[in-house]
């Protein structure tokens, strides 16, 4: 063995589209250790809700991050209503859902075409980032935003999608559907993504389940573990909804998870549109959290499990938002995964992982 | 299927690492740490979760000398929320698994998340004038059950009145309206002073007048209507004193 190197890795580095510093401790080609540091653009936004009223911060949770946007504004609305009481109409739920899934499909589409990026399959990359083009399109079409959706209210959502619409995403979905599955396969199957994929980056299911892992890292290892089976909200009405998972918990596992997922996503948009209810799409909301009063609630984003926490002080401002998002529950994981790999497997083991350091800098 | 469910317990800070150690060899998953500044210390609130239930395990008000032990030893991960909290809370937690030592996020303010905005001042002040109010209020019903209260001699709103008209609005708005409902009392009682005793005409404008007048402005504006108004007040007194 060679003497112990410290490389350092990031915050700019040409794979790492996110402010990841990593120290990799390096014996020869093979990383010993690793010591992870984010905290270069923390922002301070959780400090911000009391200057803000509980029905402005939704616009402060959504842009905690650009990829999962929606799903923080779900999660801070339920969050809100579970602590004043307030139950949403079912059609409000389900269009919630609806447009949370498909932010999903987006998140998977846009990692994928960075991690076929990484591994030097710059066509996929642009296949990919092409079908995402059109889930941008259907958010646009429905909510005027493409990345920031801004449909998410305390008591509701703003806006509905009506039957003409609803049709429209629906035969769109099946077209992404048609295309994608050609570029997975292909994904799937190719050569070189398996030679730089497969065994590399292994977490076990006891590892996984020892560092709470959560999100497709955590279901690659055989955990299988999503919010979404707790059937809340229009969840909940779902036939069947088992989480995908893979056992082999290497890097090639977590791609196929997420591969996976994007087909999933599209399954439930579908199911969900034939049974969406009729009705109102908003309630009132009226007063204030009561001084004490606290909730917690927990949301499956595309990265995993995000929790949410808040605590009201008797005035329209809450006394404090708490936000933990999943890349700060997989950092542990990461660098578990980390010791003992290449050099050269660094950047595709933190892709796989798919860290989202802005939205964990809250 | 579990399903998701929520509770809050309270724990004492010296039991936080046994408790850990216990829900590790129980199977719970950690979830999060997180803090909240109150006035009497941080609330740390432990997150575990099993089956679908979330428990939140709250340790109350912990103080700026107290240790917290760290429970990176039995949750790796929790390093995160942990170092976050000493950095952004100045909260001492030790032993932490991986400790970067305050430099975990590059802060211009030590221990930010301590230091009490305006805007929570005002909304915690706001709490407490309310839950006072709604004691006075319910121990003012119990004591109109006993003997009905002699009718109010003065038409202007009560403090009572003032607090259920303001509740639930936010602290700007509250503000302005209870501004408005004192200055509405002090002229209701003045009304009546007048009526019990004719004083003589005053030219300048009172103290409650021009309370009245700037209830409501941004306080720079606020602070020039009554710098304007006192100066005319002044100046009728002169009048009036070479009147004589």
């Amino acid at each position: 063995m060679g003497k112990a190197t410290v490389i350092p890795f990031g915050p700019q580095h040409p794979v790492l589209p996110e402010p990841l510093h990593l120290d990799l401790v390096v014996q020869d080609e093979t990383v010993v250790d690793v010591l992870p540091q984010i905290g270069f653009v923390h922002r301070g936004l959780e400090k911000l809700v009391e200057t803000r009223d509980y029905n402005q911060f939704i616009y402060i949770a959504e842009r905690i991050c650009g990829i999962c946007a929606t799903g923080h504004s779900i999660g801070y609305a339920e969050t809100v209503e579970a602590l004043m009481g307030v139950e949403i109409p079912k059609r409000a739920e389900y269009l919630r859902i609806i447009w949370h899934e498909l932010s999903r499909v987006h998140s998977h589409l846009l990692w994928l075409g960075l991690a076929a990026d990484a591994f030097g399959f710059e066509s996929m990359f642009m296949h990919c980032w092409r079908l995402r083009e059109r889930v941008l399109d259907l958010f646009e079409k429905t909510t005027g935003g493409r990345v920031i959706l801004s449909v998410v209210k305390v008591g509701g959502v703003v806006r509905d999608i009506d039957a003409t619409q609803m049709a429209e995403i629906i035969a769109v979905l099946d077209g992404i559907k048609d295309d994608y599955t050609k570029i997975m396969n292909t994904l799937l199957t190719d050569t070189s993504v398996k030679n730089r994929t497969v065994g590399v980056g292994h977490i076990s299911t006891e590892d996984a389940r020892a560092l709470s892992m959560v999100g497709p890292f955590a279901r690659a290892s055989n955990l299988p573990y999503d919010v979404r089976s707790f059937g809340k909200g229009a969840y909940g009405d779902l036939a069947d909804f088992q989480p995908i998972v893979a056992t082999e918990g290497d890097c090639y596992a977590r791609v196929k998870v997420r591969c996976l997922e994007v087909l999933q996503s599209i399954e439930i948009i579908k199911e969900l549109a034939a049974k969406m209810p009729a009705g109102d799409i908003e309630v009132a909301v009226k007063g204030a959290p009561a001084d004490g009063a606290q909730a917690s609630n927990v949301l499956e984003q595309p990265r995993g499990e995000c929790y949410y926490y808040a605590r009201g002080n008797g005035s329209k401002n809450l006394e404090r938002m708490r936000i933990r998002t999943p890349t700060s529950q997989n950092l542990a994981g990461m660098t578990v995964a980390l010791k003992g790999c290449d050099l050269a497997d660094v950047n595709m083991i933190i892709l796989t992982i798919d860290p989202c350091i802005s939205c964990t800098e809250r | 299927m579990d399903r998701f469910s929520q509770v809050f317990n309270e724990v004492p800070l010296a039991e936080v690492h046994d408790l850990a150690a216990r829900r590790a060899e129980e199977g719970w998953r950690y979830v999060q740490i997180l803090a909240v500044n109150t006035e009497e210390g941080i609330d740390l609130v432990y997150s575990y979760m099993k089956d679908g239930l979330l428990e939140n395990d709250t340790v109350k008000a912990v103080g700026a000398d107290d240790a917290v032990p760290s429970i990176t030893d039995l949750f790796l991960e929790a390093f995160v929320c942990e170092n976050e909290i000493h950095d952004l809370y100045g909260v001492a937690i030790e032993n932490i698994a991986i400790d970067f030592g305050g430099m975990f996020y590059q802060l211009a303010e030590k221990a930010p998340m301590t230091v009490v905005s305006p805007e929570q001042l005002a909304a915690r002040e706001k709490a407490k004038k309310i839950a006072a109010a709604k004691a006075a209020k319910e121990a003012a019903a119990k004591g109109e059950q006993a003997a009905p209260a002699a009718p109010a001699a003065v038409a202007g709103p009560t403090e009572e009145e003032i607090q259920a008209k303001i509740a639930g609005l936010d602290p700007e708005k509250a503000a302005k309206v209870r501004a408005a409902m004192e200055a509405k009392a002090k002229k209701a009682a003045a009304a009546a002073e007048a009526a019990a005793v004719p004083a003589a005409p005053s030219a300048a404008l009172t103290e409650e007048e021009i309370q009245a007048k700037i209830a409501g402005l941004d306080p720079e504006k606020a602070a020039k209507v009554r710098a304007a108004l006192e100066a005319k007040a002044k100046k009728a007194a002169a009048a009036a004193g070479k009147g004589e």
